[in-house]
């Protein structure tokens, strides 16, 4: 019970704290527009392949800006330095990273709010419930490990170029499991695999990566 | 009977020695005072104190609790100011006592009576950013008392403070053992019993004992 009052009070504070000063959204949001722009005039596509194209263009966009968004979580902490007086209260870490975790994660899901739309308007694919699930599943599990990674490198000095080298493997899975949910729900192949299944596979992979990292993160943070 | 006895504290960073062999023991109630130049290892000392940091190598007990490897169950009983007051510059005044309360989980009544004390009541809705260095102090001195500890570890506390500063310290220092680090003598010899030298890492001569603590 404890746990789950800090987590969202931690959460909280993020989301207020961007809700002032406007940093990171605003800022996500034109950078995922602006990705759909290039990829629009950079991609020759039709009717016929634009479900192909679409998820990968779809992926990139959240890739980036989730590494964004996710080492912004714990280098503003570090630059303040208020992350350590946090730490020095008697709040679990694990509830203090998962607080962090949902807040980067519900910024990144507005990013996708404006990302989604933009998309099927860019490429005319359809958005169904089936995509917007997709990704708020792979959401979930790559706010988790790059939030655990972000916490790794926030004392580092080459942070900036660490995160992505941590990140981006981890985050294959989600990117090909996503991908295939996607394609499968935009009328594409999906390499074969049924949107149900795929989906299946992105919630396996949340269960064991947002188990994994709470394991983990008291190590990570508690230094 | 001793709050704190840290034996032989050391502290390398790489190949630099900022924390050689100390020795501290301080009372329960007593106020000590650390003093040195820049760079004497007053900060990495308090630090250690304050369980921020482990040691490299010595041995600290608090509350005769083993603050080396159980860490996390000193800390309702700690507060620390440290050299950086880390607020949220976003949030108010009362919104960041009111975050911090909710992590160490103390009644949300505690925050009024705790901007009070540190003299922020009428500028309890400006956003930490919009305070100045002298009020953001303040309210960092505020954030470390506001689950009243019974040991207070603060990092140069009176190096933004206005002239009222050290009648706030003493406020927050009475009826709890505490450790300041500062660079004013007078300031040391109005509020502690005793002083602590550093120089370079280490304790220079015995610690000073100003007055007996009642």
């Amino acid at each position: 019970m404890r746990t789950i009052t800090v987590a969202l009070a931690v959460a909280r504070k993020d989301l207020r704290s961007e809700w002032r000063t406007r940093e990171l959204v605003p800022a996500l949001a034109q950078f995922v527009v602006l990705a759909l722009v290039i990829a629009n005039f950079g991609f020759q596509f039709d009717s016929r392949n634009a479900p192909a194209i679409a998820p990968g263009v779809l992926w990139m966009a959240l890739v980036f800006a989730g590494l964004v968004a996710f080492g912004r979580a714990f280098a503003a902490e570090r630059e303040q330095a208020s992350l350590e007086a946090m730490l020095l209260t008697p709040a679990s870490p694990a509830a203090i990273f998962a607080g962090k975790a949902l807040a980067a994660a519900l910024l990144l899901v507005l990013c996708e709010a404006v990302l989604l739309p933009a998309l099927a308007l860019f490429f005319t694919v359809p958005l169904s419930f089936d995509v917007v699930f997709a990704v708020l599943l792979a959401t979930v599990g790559m706010a988790v490990l790059g939030c655990l990674f972000a916490a790794m490198v926030a004392r580092v000095r080459a942070r900036e170029l660490l995160l992505p080298l941590l990140t981006l493997p981890l985050w294959i899975p989600f990117v090909v499991v996503g991908g295939q949910a996607v394609q499968a729900a935009m009328g594409g192949s999906g390499g074969g695999s049924g949107t149900g299944q795929t989906t299946g596979l992105l919630l396996d992979l949340d269960i064991l990566f947002v188990v994994l990292t709470s394991l983990t993160a008291r190590f990570v943070l508690d230094d | 009977m001793s709050t704190v006895v840290g034996t032989s504290l050391t502290q390398r960073f790489g190949s630099e020695l900022a924390l050689d062999a100390v020795d501290v023991a301080i009372d329960a109630g007593e106020h000590l005072a650390v003093l040195g130049d820049n760079g004497a290892g007053k900060t990495t000392l308090l630090r250690i104190l304050a369980t921020a940091a482990r040691p490299t190598s010595g041995s600290l007990e608090i509350f005769g609790v083993d603050a080396v490897i159980e860490r996390r169950r000193l800390r309702a009983r700690i507060g620390f100011v440290a050299h950086a007051p880390g607020l949220y510059p976003a949030l108010s005044a009362r919104e960041n006592l009111q975050f911090f309360a909710t992590l160490q989980g103390v009644d949300s009544a505690r925050v009024a009576e705790v901007l009070d004390l540190v003299g922020l009541a009428e500028l309890a809705g400006r956003p930490a950013a919009k305070l100045s260095r002298g009020a953001q102090q303040r309210l960092a001195i505020g954030r470390a008392v506001l689950h009243d500890p019974k040991l207070l570890v603060l990092d140069e506390p009176d190096a933004s403070l206005d002239s009222g500063g050290p009648d706030l310290l003493a406020r927050v220092m009475r009826g709890r053992t505490a450790v300041i680090a500062t660079h004013d003598h007078a300031l040391a010899n109005r509020l502690c019993q005793r002083i602590l030298e550093l120089r370079r890492g280490r304790v220079v001569g015995v610690p000073t004992r100003l007055r007996v603590v009642h």
